[in-house]
């Protein structure tokens, strides 16, 4: 069933200079074929790290476009380059300390007061998250909202790049976040009664029985375990 | 009646009673409060600056939120909100490029057509008509003054009543009970947001506001602005001068008080506490 | 070749079959294999038990284990760094702890060694990218932890070291075991938003080899928010991080203990001198080396250099002839080939089906016999499904989940596979998506004890750098759990042991005597390790590559 594919060249410029590359590659790839080997700009290559924060443009399209090297295929005539870095403070607190109080975030980052809700940081994230909302929703407190809709931020900083208020919305996130896991869901009750036990020393024979076991009775033990549906 | 809401940042913080009695209000008035899926901060404080769309942007988006929703009328609390979002609106409504502007700039979103009306709850009343309320705790006894501050009325196209010589608030007032006296301060700023960083200002603001309003008898001021709430209320604990406590209320908590509606009054979130009075007029459960 | 909704046609037709069945799927079960079973298809298709995939080592205190030719290779290789290039009178950081490696474990060992009462300028952690870049972000399935009232620590215990053959270290996996409930609550004061359902009872998932539901996650960013929550917390109590500065060599002192190492700066190609009383090995693991070829789910940095630096100074290995590759990496479309689909996917409810739509494996085997029974599938059976580019692969009836668990499940659980697949035009919640195992995981590594303590003294390690914990086969969810215990141990008992430690003069004569050891043993090469970075520029490239500058 496998049809030979003759693998198709495009033209890519990497940093304004033209590279051929075969059709198919992600941006990661391509610019690596092209010759260059990243000491930045790569990560996990799999879409989890956000460190490959991608700028480019497309043939005859006017708009500023972003997206993450490793996650996004390389297209003829594309304009790009990689962001090696982008600058932000972060927040200095100890989380003990905070409260899950509204005005917690803005207290901490007072710049998101200066969002004009342009949404240039939604158009920015290569998550698709509504991050203008996240970080509305963190200036009126609504802590929940803005822990949910920045869950899967990779915290790549493009939103950051973009903003024109200079926020850094992805340490208003992780900050929403910490302060939402701790202070806002509830306490697992049977985590807690188990760590007693374990301090009770509840388990501590049975543990002691098995480090112990011979290879044979263990391996019996294992086979005959019961599994949970 | 269904109508969407728009909340506003403060409502959902340090305004929260006024939130609270009104979505109790609603409730009893069959007013259907469609509390918006998706909304950003209003933009606080109108941009006069004919050139800075920018600035625009936050009160059009929610507009194009209210539009995506299916509605043609929006309702709000604030009157910050209130103002900031009508002016923009207004704005669009009578300059086709800008709006084409913005709509264009705005790509991810459906355009604006301009189609939407921000209605403030207290025009939202006046509709139904104040006669109307199912009034069963009446405010006997209590003399209030209404404050509107300048944000309801200013400027006059997007007054929510004659902006010179308003009486919505006092109309809803008498309405509930309450002996409503007039005073000449209540069209002063309140100072706004010189409370950040001029708080004398403010201080000076409040005293004259709440010593004219005593002279003429009244035992409490009632308003719809959040953040003449905060001026009047908590700067009272700044002033120089010396004011015996006023206590400062939204009117959509009187309107609970009238309704017989208690449970979320939220007094303790003043600094001047308003229960006692309320209930040395008997008007609490 | 017409394009479908992210397939090409002839794909769709095997698509179809699959939805054919499915209806009667969703009430079929597969019954698992006996233990005599499991035996016969590793022998027969893992890609671990070819004998022609490994050698025996020349050289070093492991001398004669067996180990695959890849990693084989690094540790037949000369040491990256001439010790006569190196100036060790001139101390750049002079510190209590050196952590190599900023991924989960590192970040873990600097929070538990701050806790024990090392100040944070008396530390440092040197990473080879950027803070978090790891394989620890990547994990999406979850961790384990016996927590229920139905579960027990020991029935962990049971779990483990069955799944990794009975042949794992009993001390370590009771450390693992019974340290684990502590470190979610551990996670919970931190902030970590694992999913509970709302008076806070964890919502826990079975996992391949595992008796209980005991699957702690975070959606499908299990690993990213646990990484992320550790990090910024390092940063609040501020951390000292050096960033794109990898070790290369540790260094020695006159007593023989190991007392800091050597970093390259690779953006200024400078090299400093670190000199500490002990340090903890965090480097993660070497998918990186493509072992046999495989793709990898693993990061740019997962290079092994950790196994190599420890070799260096003598530290012991451990069950390193045995590789974890994943049952499910994505084996199409071909820009994502290799990539991890979470066992998560399998976990809540998806079964693997041949190209006839057929289920032909009990979907939550031991990785190892899953994966055994994959490849099988494919080139013993010829039923799997070839890609446009020639590769083979099973179906994952993705679709299923929505049918058994509910209309939104798989958006909800499975965001970032969901997002992963859309980019390349295809929609896992409505079509099944096609897997093929991938190298995921270094089982064994440099062997320690329940103190995180390896064979020599002042060198400390935790995470994937090290083995012994899973034996020969890691159980999902037994890593991440695997770097927070023992990243937590050689923290605390690293802070333990430099209070009573001064380091003596710097060396790096092991470096000269491993040369020695090479020569000794017949090892003829220009290889040199660590690694550092796999390179991936293409041949054109490299052919008409110049060394000048
Ligand atoms: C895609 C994927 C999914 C996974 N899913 C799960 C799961 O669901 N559940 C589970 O339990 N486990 C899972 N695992 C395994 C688990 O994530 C890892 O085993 C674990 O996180 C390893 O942690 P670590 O800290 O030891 O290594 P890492 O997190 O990889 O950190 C090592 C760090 O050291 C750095 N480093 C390397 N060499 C050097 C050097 N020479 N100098 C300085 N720094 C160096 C690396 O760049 C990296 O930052 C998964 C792994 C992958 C790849
Ligand atoms: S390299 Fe990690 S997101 Fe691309």
């Amino acid at each position: 069933m496998t049809e030979d594919i003759k693998t198709r060249m495009i033209k890519v410029y990497i940093m304004g200079r033209e590279y051929e590359v075969p059709e198919g590659l992600t941006i990661m790839k391509a610019m690596e074929y092209a010759g260059y080997r990243f000491i930045r700009g790569a990560g996990c290559r799999a879409g989890f790290c956000g460190a490959c924060g991608t700028i480019f443009r497309k043939k005859d399209e006017y708009k500023f476009r972003t997206a993450l090297a490793c996650q996004t295929p390389a297209e003829d005539g594309m304009y790009l380059t990689e962001l090696p870095f982008v600058p932000a403070n972060k927040a200095e607190y100890e989380l003990e300390e905070l409260t899950s109080e509204p005005s917690i975030i803005v207290s901490l980052y007072p710049e998101i007061a200066r969002c004009v809700s342009c949404n240039t940081c939604t158009k920015a994230c290569p998550q698709d998250l509504q991050v203008m909302d996240y970080i509305q929703a963190s200036l009126r407190g609504d802590i929940n909202q803005a822990a949910e809709l920045s869950f899967d931020c990779l915290q790549c900083g493009l939103c950051a790049a973009r903003c024109p208020a200079d926020i850094v919305h992805y340490h208003v996130g992780q900050l929403a976040r910490r302060v939402y896991g701790k202070y806002v869901l509830p306490r697992s009750q049977h985590l807690k009664e188990r760590n007693d036990e374990i301090k009770a020393g509840a388990f501590d024979q049975e543990m002691e029985k098995l480090t112990a076991m011979g290879l044979e009775q263990l391996k019996k033990l294992y086979t005959e375990r019961d599994i949970e549906k | 009646m269904k109508i969407p809401y728009y909340p506003g940042c403060t409502l959902k913080t340090t305004a929260k009673p006024f939130e609270d009695t009104t979505k109790a209000v609603s409730e009893v008035l069959g007013i259907e409060l469609l509390e918006m899926p998706r909304w950003n901060c209003c933009g606080t404080v109108y941009s006069l600056a004919s050139d800075d769309l920018m600035h625009q942007l936050a009160p059009i988006r929610n507009l194009i939120r209210v539009q995506d929703m299916g509605y043609d009328r929006v309702t709000t609390l604030c009157s910050m909100c209130y103002n900031t979002l009508e002016q923009a609106n207004q704005l669009v409504k009578g300059d086709p490029e800008k709006l084409e502007k913005m709509n264009s700039f705005m790509d991810q979103e459906k355009d604006y057509t301009g189609g939407v009306t921000v209605v403030h709850y207290l025009t939202l009343l006046k509709e139904m008509g104040f006669d109307s309320l199912p009034v069963k705790n009446p405010l006997k006894g209590l003399t209030v003054v209404p404050y509107y501050g300048c944000l309801l009325l200013r400027p006059e196209e997007i007054s929510i009543d004659n902006p010179e010589r308003p009486t919505i608030m006092a109309e809803l007032l008498a309405a509930l009970g309450a002996t409503v006296v007039d005073h000449p301060y209540k069209l002063e700023c309140c100072g706004s947001y010189h409370t950040v960083d001029y708080k004398e200002v403010v201080c000076e603001k409040t005293y004259h506001i709440l010593s004219s309003a005593r002279k003429r008898g009244a035992e409490a001021v009632v308003l719809s602005c959040p953040l003449c709430e905060f001026n009047l209320d908590f700067r009272q604990k700044d002033l120089e001068q010396e004011l015996a406590p006023m206590p400062i209320l939204y009117f959509s908590q009187l309107l609970a008080v009238s309704l017989g509606l208690f449970d979320a009054l939220g007094f303790d979130q003043h600094y001047v506490d308003p229960e006692p009075l309320l209930k040395e007029k008997g008007l609490l459960r | 070749m017409e394009m479908i909704r992210g397939y090409p046609d002839y794909m769709r037709e095997s698509i179809e079959k699959v939805e054919k069945t499915r209806p009667q799927r969703l009430k079929a079960t597969f019954k698992a294999m006996t233990l005599e079973e499991r035996e016969q298809i590793l022998n027969e298709y893992h890609p671990d038990y070819k004998p022609e995939a490994k050698r025996d080592l020349k050289i070093g205190p492991s001398k004669g284990q067996r180990l695959p030719h890849e990693v084989a290779d690094l540790l037949e290789a000369h040491p990256l760094i001439d010790p006569d290039d190196v100036d060790l009178s001139r101390v750049d950081y002079d510190c209590d702890i050196l952590i190599i490696g900023g991924g989960g474990a590192g970040t873990v060992a600097a929070l538990w060694a701050h806790y024990s009462g090392v100040p944070v300028d008396r530390m440092l952690m040197t990473t080879k990218l950027r803070h978090g870049d790891s394989n620890s972000m990547m994990a999406q399935g979850g961790i384990q932890a016996a927590d229920r009232p139905e579960d027990s620590p020991p029935r962990h215990y049971l779990d483990a070291i069955g799944g990794g053959h009975f042949t794992n270290k009993p001390e370590l996996v009771k450390a693992l075991t019974m340290d684990a409930p502590a470190i979610i609550q551990w996670h919970e004061e931190l902030g970590v938003m694992y999913d509970k359902d709302d008076k806070g009872v964890m919502m826990e998932l079975s996992g391949g080899g595992t008796s209980r539901k005991r699957m702690h996650s975070a959606r499908d960013y299990t690993g990213m928010e646990i990484m992320r929550a550790i990090r910024d917390e390092a940063r609040n109590i501020e951390v000292p991080v050096l960033e794109f500065c990898p070790a290369v060599e540790l260094l020695k002192d006159d007593q023989g203990r190991v007392a800091g190492a050597v970093l390259f700066n690779m953006e200024t190609d400078q090299y400093y001198v670190v000199r500490a009383k002990a340090v903890i090995m965090a480097t993660g693991g070497f998918g990186r080396l493509h072992i046999q070829g495989f793709a990898t789910t693993n990061h740019y940095g997962a290079t092994a250099d950790g196994l190599v630096m420890a070799y260096h100074v003598g530290a012991n290995l451990i069950d390193l002839d045995s590789v974890q590759y994943h049952p499910t990496g994505a084996a199409y479309p071909e820009q994502i080939v290799g990539l991890l689909v979470t066992e998560k996917v399998r976990g809540l409810g998806a079964q693997p089906v041949n190209k006839n739509g057929e289920l032909f494996v009990f979907p939550l085997e031991p990785r190892d016999v899953e994966s055994a029974n994959f490849i099988r599938e494919c080139y013993g059976r010829d039923n799997g499904i070839i890609t446009p580019t020639g590769m083979k692969g099973v179906w994952l009836d993705s679709p299923m989940i929505d049918d058994l668990k509910g209309e939104g499940t798989i958006r909800k659980n499975l965001a970032a596979m969901v997002r992963m697949f859309e980019r390349f035009g295809i929609d896992m919640t409505k079509d099944p998506i096609l897997v093929f195992p991938t190298l995921h995981y270094q089982n064994g590594g440099v062997e320690i004890n329940d103190k995180a303590e390896t064979s020599v003294p002042g060198l400390f390690a935790g995470g994937e750098v090290e083995g012994g914990v899973h034996g020969k086969n890691r159980l999902m969810g037994n890593s991440l759990l695997d770097y927070n215990v023992f990243g937590r141990r050689a923290g605390i008992n690293a802070a333990e042991y430099v209070k009573k430690v001064t380091p003596g003069k710097l060396s790096l004569d092991h470096a000269r005597k491993y040369e020695e050891a090479l020569k000794n043993a017949g090892v003829e090469t220009d290889r040199k390790a660590p690694m550092l970075l796999p390179d991936y520029r293409g041949n054109h490239v490299l052919s008409r590559a110049l060394d000048i500058f």
